[in-house]
């Protein structure tokens, strides 16, 4: 029991990780229509870059300052490169068939991870010094990794500001009518454009912050994209266009992997925590295709 | 799609329209590329010889997967886990069963593991493919996703891989790579057995196409729930596709072990399902011609940057000893050029180099007026 509470604290909170780029991927889906494969991809940068300015900072400042101006640099490289990514690659895709414009984030996806390999090499690089003190703590008799919990608190937090910009902002309004209706939105003066640049920049944004908190667990190098392409997993189970549902099934997924990983490792060695999502995904397709809260589509002839 | 005929030249019959070999001009060119295909050993060196045949193995790879997207419309991001179990399941039977000598030593045993491996392949696809009857779109891309992850990562290199304790990849006695009275043991032979199975496997999806269930694959193509309507039992034809295309992937990677000698987990990354649908994305979806011109251009495209990255840094290197890991870091050169290929042809040139192909035939059938309109 205490093992299995502690596994399910661990799940919840690296879960919030999984929720946060989900976030990402369900507002571009929303928003654009486009599905991306490349989430993995853009956690990886994330991740690379905000290690690269952590580096560079820390040589000069207290380690809290460097890793906070850090996260905002990543944040407007990301904010950045995902304006120019829609821009150059995704308007031209607009109104295309599905298969074509998936393809295109997968192109995307070869692109980033090619180009994210030649600038820093493939070899684990963690952050050093490290950002969060590495002893454990105790919360009621469960030893919980701080790491964990930071990831756990910047997730959240980051979460509640996006809920929010989404709600209370006029930018934020305007992406919601573009996904609700885009006709209706475009006749009242909302600029697509300016939406599907605003969704893309904002989940570059969620996944950067996504790909640093999980680097800062296991380290970075290529299973940061494998653990950033499990969004898909987490969007199937909650919906493709449901922001509840992406929060919801990535803490889910969390929780599964972790369970998964605490319980059948011994009966199945070898990556059945990796592989335990999309085992999921499948059953979880063949009796509710579309996810705990996604609209089910009805087709015309 | 088929292109324009010359001037006077006109068909009867569906049945004359349909033929493979519609006018003595094609039988001509096609006799043309026999005989190109069959001197190609004496026009090019052995290691253009490889490309040659990396290409048909593409080829095979990917015309399953041009079955599914292109004709029957359902999308796979996983056709590497076939190419794989139909490799694995090629080794593991030349490995673990007790062949009788005169079967090896007739060549029998490669050509049967190589029908059995299709077969393993197919069901396992079909196996991943039942999803498709209630789910499509991105739903299947998810789950043909899964099998790969669940086929390759964890099923293949976790088990598989360990049985008998070899390692993480399986050699095969060369003995066995033998088909009838030809050891497979060479660049030439190698290439030559690959013509082989891509003639046979073309002529045979050629020949499935133009039949029924060709037919009902494209309606369900063009319209699923249109075809459904019109009595076409969608679930069955679906799940003949999935048959089809993982046959076809078993066959080519039950080929590729006579290329290596061995099989191992890295050469079935999900790397090469994207690879495979990036070729067909190239080459032009929905059309056969489109798998051999996207596995040319991407085989050669490779071979290329290869030649061009590796001997820049060999010039390079004498004078900047310090961009040494340009050649360390080649393959993800590689990465990056193929993702810009995919995205840049389907954003300017989405009907892929078919069309370009097809284009080009009708300049010529309808020269000297050659404007088409197009």
């Amino acid at each position: 029991m205490h093992m299995f509470l502690e596994l399910l604290i661990t799940g919840v909170m690296l879960g919030s990780i999984f929720a946060l780029v989900a976030l990402g991927w369900v507002l571009i889906y929303k928003c654009s229509g486009v599905l991306n494969l490349a989430m993995g991809e853009l956690t990886l940068i994330g991740g690379y870059v905000c290690l690269g300015l952590y580096e560079r900072f820390v040589t000069f400042m207290p380690l809290t300052y460097a890793f906070l101006l850090a996260l905002l640099g990543t944040l407007l490289i990301g904010l950045i490169l995902g304006l120019l990514t829609e821009r150059i690659f995704l308007r031209k895709m607009i109104g295309e068939p599905i298969l074509a414009v998936i393809m295109v984030t997968v192109g995307l996806s070869f692109f980033f991870k090619g180009m994210v390999f030649i600038i820093w090499d493939t070899d684990t690089q963690v952050f050093e010094p490290r950002v969060f003190p590495i002893d454990p703590v105790n919360i009621g008799g469960l030893t919980v990794g701080q790491v964990y919990i930071w990831g756990f608190v910047a997730a959240l937090v980051l979460m509640v500001i996006f809920v929010c910009f989404f709600k209370y902002t006029r930018w934020g309004l305007s992406m919601q009518a573009c996904a609700d209706d885009e006709m209706a939105a475009l006749s009242l003066g909302i600029s697509a454009k300016f939406v599907y640049a605003l969704a893309w920049g904002i989940a570059f944004m969620a996944a950067g912050v996504g790909g640093t908190l999980l680097g800062n667990i296991n380290g970075l190098n290529y299973s940061v994209s494998v653990l950033g392409l499990l969004v898909l997993p987490v969007v199937v189970f909650g919906g493709l266009n449901s922001i509840p549902g992406a929060i919801v099934g990535g803490i889910t997924i969390g929780i599964l992997q972790n369970l998964t990983g605490g319980y059948l490792d011994r009966f199945f060695p070898g990556g059945i925590k990796e592989i335990a999502p999309f085992v999921f995904m499948v059953v979880f397709l063949l009796f509710k295709p579309y996810g705990l809260w996604g609209w089910e589509r009805i087709e015309r002839v | 799609m088929s292109s324009y005929l010359p001037c006077g030249v006109y068909m009867e019959s569906y049945l004359a329209d349909q033929r493979w070999w519609r006018t003595p001009f094609i039988k001509g060119k096609m006799i043309a590329m026999v005989i190109l295909l069959a001197a190609l050993p004496w026009l090019v060196d052995s290691q253009w010889l490889s490309v040659a045949y990396t290409i048909n193995y593409y080829i095979l790879a990917a015309l399953g997967v041009q079955l599914l997207v292109g004709y029957c419309g359902q999308i796979t991001l996983g056709h590497a886990a076939f190419v794989a179990v139909g490799g694995y399941c090629s080794a593991m039977m030349m490995l673990y069963i007790n062949w009788p000598a005169w079967m090896i030593s007739a060549g029998l045993v490669y050509p049967i593991t190589i029908v059995c491996a299709g077969f393993a392949a197919a069901i396992w696809s079909v196996l991943f493919g039942l999803p498709s009857a209630r789910v499509k779109g991105f739903y299947l891309i998810m789950t043909t996703m899964a099998a790969q992850w669940i086929t390759v990562p964890l099923v293949i290199t976790q088990y598989v891989s360990q049985i008998g304790g070899r390692g993480q990849s399986l050699s095969i006695d060369p003995k066995f790579i033998k088909v009838g009275p030809w050891t497979i043991d060479s660049d030439v032979k190698i290439y030559f057995f690959s013509v082989l199975l891509v003639a046979l496997c073309l002529i045979a999806v050629g020949n499935l196409l133009r039949s029924k269930y060709g037919r009902a694959w494209i309606a369900i193509r063009d319209n699923d729930i249109a075809a459904e309507t019109m009595g076409v039992n969608i679930v069955i034809y679906k799940l003949l596709a999935f048959f089809v295309a993982g046959f076809l992937a078993g066959v080519a990677g039950a080929f590729y072990i006579s290329a290596l000698f061995f099989v191992s987990p890295e050469h079935y990354e999900w790397f090469y399902s994207l690879l495979w649908v990036g070729i067909i994305l190239i080459g032009g979806v929905g059309s056969l011609q489109g798998v051999v011109f996207g596995s040319m251009f991407v085989v050669v495209i490779f071979k290329l940057l290869e030649m061009s990255v590796l001997g820049a840094s060999d010039a390079l290197m004498e004078s900047y000893p310090g961009l040494g890991w340009m050649t360390t870091k080649f393959i993800f050169f590689k990465e990056a050029a193929f993702g810009l290929a995919i995205i840049f042809f389907l954003i300017y040139e989405p009907n892929g180099l078919a069309y370009r192909y097809w284009q080009l035939k009708n300049y010529f059938n309808l020269w000297p007026f050659s404007y088409t309109g197009k």
